[in-house]
């Protein structure tokens, strides 16, 4: 700066021709608008998965749902600290964490406490615990960027993980979320339409056992709109595991 | 500022020598082995004693006498402005220590061996002298969970503003930065086992205040001892007896 | 946490089974609830719940803030909750932290609805005093003083309770509202607005027990849960928020299920809530 001292000082300021106008994303009683990535409510986004990310972990994940990019590495099973008390069954020990970059408003790319809970226990159902005594796996997830339904995609994946890592389970632990606008339920919501849901509805479960690991539920629901969403998320369930087993699937076949 | 009127009352109506308006309870958390609440005024917090019982750090265990341990803390609505306080700072942890000091001291340890007593102290309201309550409060539940002590230990504490020793300070006094005495008494003995000051006082006057504490320590010592023989006729009626 | 012999856990699933609980409730019965309001001088509202020996303490303090960019109509709202260690020696020190994120989140999830505020029982239009300048922020805090199970129930309840008794000072605008600058506001001390509480959703935890679930679980009943999901309901029947806690999955059905019975308990608990804070109320009036 020093240096420029002489010079006179030229000064930025943001262009304002590139203003962007946004409109809004619906109105209260319009039933005919288009979501912004063009999908149709009951329709989700193309899910990618590719198992094996990371090297060094045991096993490990790469989710990509639109614009939420999710990476999950799994370590262990591990012996457990030894200031923790002996148990015949093994630990999960999660966490959940965003990049810098993952928002967009810089963030801080802190730990989120949570979505930790959450994960662990949407997962905590489907692991055989009890294969491996006196030991704990460790799960960790990072948000690459944050495009909507983090939680969901960021479960998805660490079951993905959990598999490849050759940890137990009874089944692969499907999530996916509905977003509640206006009168219509949007599925795999996106991050514009999440900050202004009215409500929003998470499943989630085992297809093959038809079992529900976890649930969430915010807003205001009536009971058949609540079966309506509940339904809605199971199907899609059922056809995102059918997704990650093909992608188990070719990963082995890729070895051998 | 004017903390005594020329015609001798105190900002909350007080006389000088006047203490707050004494309240406790027993048995206030169920699935403790003692409790009990107190308030002085507008300051309110509650002990909960758990043990004797098993040492849970082994490296602690004592063979000779019982482990005493104390935790205090302040609730987030219990002053005036509401602050997220992190739990265990330096002043909790300071009168942590204070309290854990002052009850082994009464509590014949001796008798217990091998085991652990927890004492925690729960401020839900606090409007000074939140060290007394927790220490009146803490041997309240002592002796309702059955622990063996030497007498019951209470505290007050003691000021001196606008050149006229006051008892029993409220916040707005508390934080004038004059001098606040707080002292234990084992009433029976006639034996002090706790005694703090913060800033300043002439030594010709600090037995005065020291005096007023004592005497308010005692006015405390009849209501507790009131309060626990009512809990006991109560108990023996509804036993029975 | 709760040291139970095989014997005694039979017992208390058997009778579980039965619909004959170690109390002599039925399944769905509730303990007696006792409130108290104002507890608490210094908050703006504060109430004392207690479900057997499970209590808790919730205070509500107004404070003025900025509304966010977002939603420049709405106040904000915050909960958060703490253990206090009288109740649980195992929430000593940084003990408690856990179960309090835990209480606090899913309180949140229940009462406060949606990202767009729909769904929350405390209107949030009405906590703003000139819009996109000044609004009240709520903090709700909860402690927990002893507990014997049910805690988010009860929390709820005590939130309700609060509120109920939230009074919050009424506010003068003096400078013209027009101008970019911070308005100035004169906080009245005599006179207070009630906060409309009719829409607070009430919380029923049903947990599973074997094959049936249970409303209002003591302590020991919880130890042996397999499963718990907690649904919260407003007086129209609406659900406001549902989580669920425990490891074992469950059927969609029984899901279903529980959502219909705890619609019917919701009923009988808001009116009797509702009775008890009003009968609460008159007392401290007297």
């Amino acid at each position: 700066m020093a240096g420029k001292a002489g010079t006179t000082p030229t000064t930025y300021s943001p262009s304002p021709t590139t203003k962007k106008t946004k409109a809004p994303l619906f109105k209260d009683d319009d039933v005919d608008w288009v979501r912004p990535d063009g999908r149709g409510f009951p329709q989700c986004r193309p899910a990618f998965f590719r198992s094996g990310a990371v090297n060094a972990a045991s096993g490990s994940a790469y989710a990509e749902f639109g614009n939420t990019k999710v990476i999950v590495s799994v370590f262990g099973p591990r012996e457990s600290k030894k200031a923790m008390m002996y148990s015949d069954v093994g630990r999960l020990n999660c966490n959940v964490s965003y990049t810098t970059f993952a928002t967009p408003t810089r963030g801080q790319g802190s730990d989120h406490k949570e979505f930790t809970a959450m994960l662990h226990k949407a997962l905590e159902g489907a692991i055989m615990m009890e294969t491996f005594p006196k030991t704990t796996v460790d799960v960790f997830a990072l948000v690459l960027e944050s495009g909507g339904s983090d939680l969901p995609v960021v479960i998805s994946c660490a079951s993905l993980a959990l598999a490849d890592a050759g940890i137990m389970m009874y089944d692969l632990v499907a999530a996916v979320s509905v977003s509640c606008l206006g009168k219509n339920l949007v599925i795999d919501p996106i991050l514009e339409e999440e900050n202004c849901q009215d409500g929003s509805l998470m499943i989630t479960c085992m297809p093959s056992r038809y079992e529900i690991t976890q649930l969430t539920v915010t807003g205001d629901w009536s009971t058949p709109k609540i079966n309506e969403g509940m339904q809605l998320c199971l199907d899609a369930c059922a056809k995102l595991a059918k997704i990650m087993r093909s992608c188990l699937k070719a990963a082995t076949d890729s070895q051998e | 500022m004017e903390y005594v009127s020329p015609e001798g009352l105190r900002l909350d109506g007080r006389r000088p020598m006047e203490m707050r308006q004494l309240r406790a309870e027993i048995g206030v958390v169920a699935k403790a082995d003692g409790s009990a609440s107190f308030e002085m005024g507008n300051t309110k917090v509650i002990a909960a004693v758990y043990g004797p019982r098993e040492v849970q750090n082994r490296s602690q265990q004592m063979s000779d006498k019982a482990l005493v341990r104390c935790e205090y803390s302040m609730a987030n609505f219990s002053t005036g402005d509401r602050r997220r306080k992190p739990k265990g700072d330096r002043r909790s942890t300071e009168i942590s220590l204070v309290i854990r000091q002052t009850m082994e001291a009464c509590i014949l340890t001796h008798l217990l061996p091998r085991s652990q007593i927890d004492i925690y102290v729960q401020v839900l309201q606090a409007d000074g002298g939140t060290r007394s309550a927790c220490i009146n409060a803490a041997t309240l539940a002592l002796a309702d969970a059955g622990i063996p002590m030497l007498d019951l230990v209470t505290s007050c504490s003691a000021g001196y503003l606008n050149s006229t020793p006051l008892l029993d300070l409220n916040y707005v006094e508390d934080s004038a930065g004059g001098p606040d005495v707080t002292v234990g008494i084992l009433p029976k003995l006639d034996k002090v086992t706790l005694l703090q000051m913060d800033s300043k006082l002439p030594i010709d006057n600090l037995e005065t205040v020291m005096q007023l504490a004592i005497e308010g320590c005692k006015a405390i010592a009849n209501h507790i001892r009131e309060v626990l023989l009512e809990n006991t006729k109560e108990l023996e009626y509804r036993r029975g007896v | 946490m709760v040291g139970l012999s095989l014997g005694e856990k039979h017992f208390i699933q058997g009778g579980i089974a039965q619909d004959l609980r170690c109390d002599g409730r039925k399944r769905l019965t509730y303990r007696p609830i006792y409130v108290e309001t104002g507890i608490i001088p210094q908050a703006n509202g504060s109430a004392r719940v207690r479900m057997g020996a499970t209590d808790v303490i919730a205070s509500v303090k107004a404070e003025l803030g900025r509304p966010s960019s977002l939603h420049p109509d709405k106040g904000k709202v915050s909960i958060h909750i703490d253990c206090s260690p009288t109740a649980e020696p195992s929430f000593e020190g940084r003990g408690g932290e856990e179960l309090s994120s835990e209480l606090s989140v899913a309180l949140q999830l229940c009462l406060l609805g949606g990202k767009s505020g729909a769904g929350s029982g405390i209107d949030l239009r009405s906590l703003v005093v000139v819009e996109g300048k000044v609004c009240w922020d709520l903090y709700i805090d909860g402690l927990v003083v002893s507990s014997d199970g049910n805690l988010l129930d009860c929390l709820g309840a005590a939130i309700k309770a609060a509120l109920s008794n939230t009074g919050i000072p009424r506010v003068q605008v003096t400078a013209d509202p027009s101008s970019d600058e911070q308005p100035e506001v004169d906080i009245s001390d005599e006179e207070f607005l009630q906060l409309d509480t009719s829409g607070i959703p009430v919380i029923v935890t049903l947990t599973k027990v074997g094959r049936h679930y249970i409303v209002d679980a003591t302590g020991e009943e919880e130890s042996q849960m397999s499963s718990a999901v907690s649904i919260s309901v407003n007086r129209q029947g609406h659900i406001c928020g549902i989580t669920k806690r425990g490891g074992a999955g469950l059927d969609p059905s029984i899901i279903l299920d529980m959502i219909s019975v705890a619609k019917h308990v919701s009923e009988q608990l808001i009116n009797k809530l509702d009775s008890e804070i009003a009968a609460a109320e008159a007392e401290e009036e007297s």
